[in-house]
This record gives C-alpha cells, sequence and structure tokens, in this order.
C-alpha cells in the first residue's frame, strides 16, 4: 500500500531527521511528515557552537545538512499537520488534518515543543502587533523601539540581547531576586552590563496593553504587590515551551501531566512500537546533539521491533503447520531443559507442529503480547489464535500432544 | 503552487493600480511560524484563481514595504480589495480563517 510505512517519524527536527537517516540506513520504508519546515524550532537559533565538529554554524544551516543525509538514504518527506493517532492495531494509523491517513508497523514521535503562553489579557490579540515570541523572526521590526523581554533564562536573556541590536532599549522582567537570572553566567554578565539592557526584578507582567498596536505592558511587583505601567512597542515573551504533544491526548499513550512523554532508555514509550525523542519526552538536556542521539536509539529499536514483528508473522501468523510458541528463559537452566525435551518429544513421533522458541528476557514485547506471566509456557496457535496453554516444568508425551493437535 | 513574490513596485502594480482583490503574506526565509503558514496559502491558491490574487513579500529584500505598514511582526497576511487595505491576520492562523477574510474581502 503506498501509505504504509516501515517507520513513521512525526517531527523533522534534528531528533526526527537523525531517526531518519538511521531508519534509512536500515532500508526501512521511513517517513518523515513535518507541519512546518524541515528543522523544527532549531530553525530559529541563529548560532550554534556546541553540536561536535561544527564550531559555528547557523540552525537552518546544519538541519539542511541533516536533511540532505537522511535523503540520501531514501527518506520520504511529507509535508502536514497530524490531528489525531490510532495506535491500538499492529499497523498504527496517523491521520493529517486533510482527513489523509498512513500506517506505520513503528512511530517515532519527534514533535519537539512550542513557547508557553502566559495566557494574560492582550497578549492573543496584540500577537504580530508587537507580541512575539521569535527574535530572530521578529526583532528587526523593533528598530529603535522600546521592547520589553518576559524571562531570565538562557534564551529570553540571549534573545534580548540581538532584539537589542535593533531596539533603542530592552527591559528584561525578571522574577527573582536582584541579579539572580536562570541563564547561563556569561550571557548573564554580558546582560548585565550591557548598555541598552534594563531590568525588573522580583515581577511578572499582568497584561499587555494597546488598541491596534502594543503600547505599554502592566507590570506586578510581587514582592509589594504594586502595579505599574511601562510604555513599549514590543513584548517577547520567553517563558518557557510545552511540548507539542496535545493531538495526542486519546491515543493512549502515557505523558506527564504538561504533556511529556516518559520513554524508557530505548526511547520506547508505553505503547508497543511507539517511541518519543527528542524536546517531547522527558529529559535532563534539551539540545541538538541529545536530540539527535535519542533519535539513533529509538530508530534502531524500532528496526529491532519490526524484525521480530515481521519475523513473528512470517513463522507463526501464516505457518500452515501449528505453532507451539514455547517462551523461556536462556538464563535459567531448567527451562533450558524443558525446551529440549519438548523437541524430543515432539519429534520423536514426527508431530505435525513447529516449536518457535521465545527468550523472555530479550523479547518481553510478545510476552505482554501474549499475557504470559510465568516460564516455561507453552501456547497452542493455530494461525495466530490460541487453543491451548500449557505452564510449568511438566513435559508431555507424545501421545498427549498428538490429542491435542489432532483435536 | 508557490506564491507570486512581490517587491515594491510589484506591490504598487497589484495592489494600487490594478486595485486587485487579493492577499500579501509578509514573511521570511527563517521564520518557523511562516513555513506553517505559507503552505496552507499555496494549497488554497488555486481554489480562487482568477477571483484572487495570493502574494507573498520577503521582508528582507524589501525593508520599506513592512516600514510602511508598520508591520510588528512576521508572518503577517494583509488583505487588499480595490486599492484599499481591508485588514490583516498576523501569527498562525488557520486556513478556516483565511478563507473567511477572503470572502469578507470580496463582499
Amino acid at each position: 500500500m503506498a501509505n504504509s510505512y516501515d517507520l513513521i517519524i512525526i517531527g523533522g527536527g534534528p531528533a526526527g531527521l537523525s531517526a531518519a537517516i538511521y531508519g534509512g540506513r536500515a532500508k526501512l520504508k521511513t517517513l518523515v511528515i513535518d507541519k512546518g519546515g524541515i528543522g523544527g524550532l532549531v530553525n530559529t537559533t541563529r548560532e550554534i557552537v556546541n553540536y561536535p565538529g561544527y564550531a559555528q554554524i547557523s540552525g537552518p544551516d546544519l538541519m539542511n545538512e541533516f536533511k540532505k543525509h537522511a535523503d540520501t538514504f531514501g527518506v520520504e518527506f511529507l509535508k502536514g499537520e497530524v490531528v489525531r493517532a490510532d495506535f491500538s492495531q499492529a499497523e498504527k494509523k496517523i491521520v493529517l488534518k486533510k482527513g489523509q491517513e498512513f500506517f506505520g508497523k513503528a512511530v517515532i514521535l519527534a514533535c519537539g515543543s512550542e513557547p508557553r503562553l502566559l495566557n494574560i489579557p492582550g497578549e492573543k490579540r496584540l500577537r504580530g502587533m508587537g507580541v512575539a515570541y521569535c527574535a530572530t523572526c521578529d526583532a528587526e521590526f523593533f528598530e529603535g523601539d522600546e521592547v520589553v523581554v518576559v524571562g531570565s533564562g538562557d534564551q529570553a536573556i540571549e534573545e534580548g540581547m540581538f532584539i537589542a541590536k535593533f531596539a533603542r532599549k530592552v527591559t528584561v522582567i525578571v522574577l527573582h531576586e536582584e541579579g539572580i537570572l536562570d541563564c547561563n553566567k556569561v550571557s548573564g554578565e554580558r546582560a548585565l552590563n550591557h548598555e541598552k539592557m534594563a531590568f525588573i526584578w522580583n515581577s511578572t507582567i499582568e497584561e499587555v496593553l494597546g488598541e491596534e498596536n502594543v503600547e505599554a505592558v502592566k507590570i506586578k511587583n510581587l514582592k509589594t504587590g504594586l502595579t505599574s505601567e511601562l510604555s513599549c512597542q514590543g513584548v517577547f515573551f520567553f517563558v518557557g515551551m510545552v511540548p507539542s504533544t496535545g493531538y495526542l491526548k486519546d491515543s493512549g499513550l502515557e505523558m506527564d501531566k504538561r504533556g511529556y512523554i516518559p520513554a524508557n532508555d530505548l526511547m520506547k514509550s508505553n505503547l508497543e512500537g511507539v517511541y518519543a525523542v527528542g524536546d517531547n519526552r522527558v529529559k535532563y538536556l534539551r539540545q541538538v546533539v541529545s536530540a539527535a542521539g535519542d533519535g539513533a536509539t529509538a530508530a534502531v529499536a524500532a528496526e529491532r521491533y519490526i524484525e521480530e514483528l515481521n519475523d513473528f508473522n512470517r513463522n507463526v501468523m501464516q505457518s500452515e503447520k501449528r505453532v507451539l510458541l514455547l517462551f523461556f528463559n536462556a538464563q535459567d537452566n531448567e527451562s533450558l531443559n524443558y525446551c529440549s525435551a519438548l523437541e524430543k518429544s515432539t519429534k520423536e513421533d514426527g508431530l505435525d507442529c513447529k516449536i518457535v522458541s521465545v527468550d523472555m528476557a530479550t523479547k518481553k514485547n510478545l510476552a505482554e503480547k501474549y499475557a504470559v506471566k510465568s516460564i516455561p509456557s507453552v501456547l497452542v496457535l493455530d494461525k495466530g489464535m490460541e487453543s491451548h496453554r500449557f505452564e510449568g516444568l511438566e513435559v508431555l508425551t507424545c501421545t498427549q500432544w498428538k490429542s491435542i493437535l489432532t483435536n | 503552487m508557490s506564491l507570486k513574490q512581490l517587491n515594491a513596485a510589484g506591490f504598487e502594480e497589484a495592489v494600487y493600480n490594478n486595485g486587485e482583490a487579493c492577499l500579501v503574506i509578509f514573511s521570511r526565509k527563517e521564520c518557523h511560524v511562516c513555513k506553517e503558514v505559507v503552505p496552507v496559502l499555496e494549497q488554497l491558491q488555486p481554489n480562487y484563481e482568477k477571483k484572487f490574487g495570493f502574494y507573498y513579500v520577503d521582508v528582507e529584500k524589501d525593508k520599506s514595504l513592512f516600514q510602511r505598514f508598520s508591520l510588528k511582526g512576521v508572518p503577517q497576511i494583509l488583505y487588499f480589495n480595490g486599492g484599499q487595505y481591508q485588514g490583516k491576520q498576523a501569527g498562525k492562523v488557520e486556513e478556516e480563517q483565511i478563507e473567511d477574510k477572503i470572502s469578507d474581502t470580496l463582499k
């Protein structure tokens, strides 16, 4: 089917593109869906100085390199916004805004994050009329103006200094006590000594004021409780990010209360064949280099999962003969002995069946799928349908097997 | 199909001399929100062939244009009819909002 893939990656930032490179190289039929331009939020970064191998490169340039690299492995790209996902079937369904549907054996979620809104009066109404979230995009429009920056993290302070290249004055509104910024030390010191930068401490913004365009902001001092107005032509909000995972809320995927997806060290979510990488997962460091690592890990995990799935389909689901699906543990001697005893007892009399053994230690997926709790366990499957189940070390005799299998 | 790009002279011609009913998106290459909105316009464009113009202005190339409309950000879609400014939409706008605004402009 044309809309059917081995691997579907949602999001074309550094995490998604790295996963695409690994997926393409592993010869998986791979599709990357992205709603904007390839590169994600990295595109808004003017300068990256900590991606290994590139002493200095712009965000868009680095992402172009990633994209070109993925292209060489035959990865497909599609522009579109995913609005729904159904992970309940083996073939996972992805639905786009226009109604198109795509199916993937495995899905990697690399949707990234977006700026958090403060949801204060005037913020939404005056967006694009002085309220802004991206300095690379909009700083230039404030040539000679007075601008307010809300926040004191790396982004707020570094972008604030960039805005100061154009604006006459940049006032930073900081929640903390005087002198305390959330950003890195180097940038903090530069900003505090910057001639165009001013700071208002212990404060937050309550409202953005203006008719057609931003004219002022209402500032509240959290210590004194007093509010004041500061006239300005622009307000840039840098008050953190929220994961872009809203469309997944009915998918059965586990997320924390802020919408980040917990993933294990294989980047696997709580759902089989669904992985989360980059900024949209719960993690310690959100950088291009760590996003790339996530992508690689997830793609390799997905590749193995798909291989297992294909193998299982071939050997078990589509098997002409009945299958004895044996769950054992390679590190457990008793269960190993059981394996050989079972093989012997079925072989002796040439029983018309096939034994497929599953090592519980490495194939937890299958154990979960068939709700196998103890080893050894033998399931009798006919075209994938379970007809009998035996748990424990007792080895059935050939005659017993015969009567079961001829039923 | 990609949108027709206008420079200052082309803008004058289409919007004022010809008085075309049209929209003009002010955008820039490296703005991520623009990259989401421009494709929406590209997809809508064929539905309005010969009825409504779709144009693109690169604010890096044509500064005078965004200064003239005192724009404070991209993307920004400006609507015109008969040489008259009919309003604008800023930031991430949805397809339906654009369609509504086009039919308002054509009234």
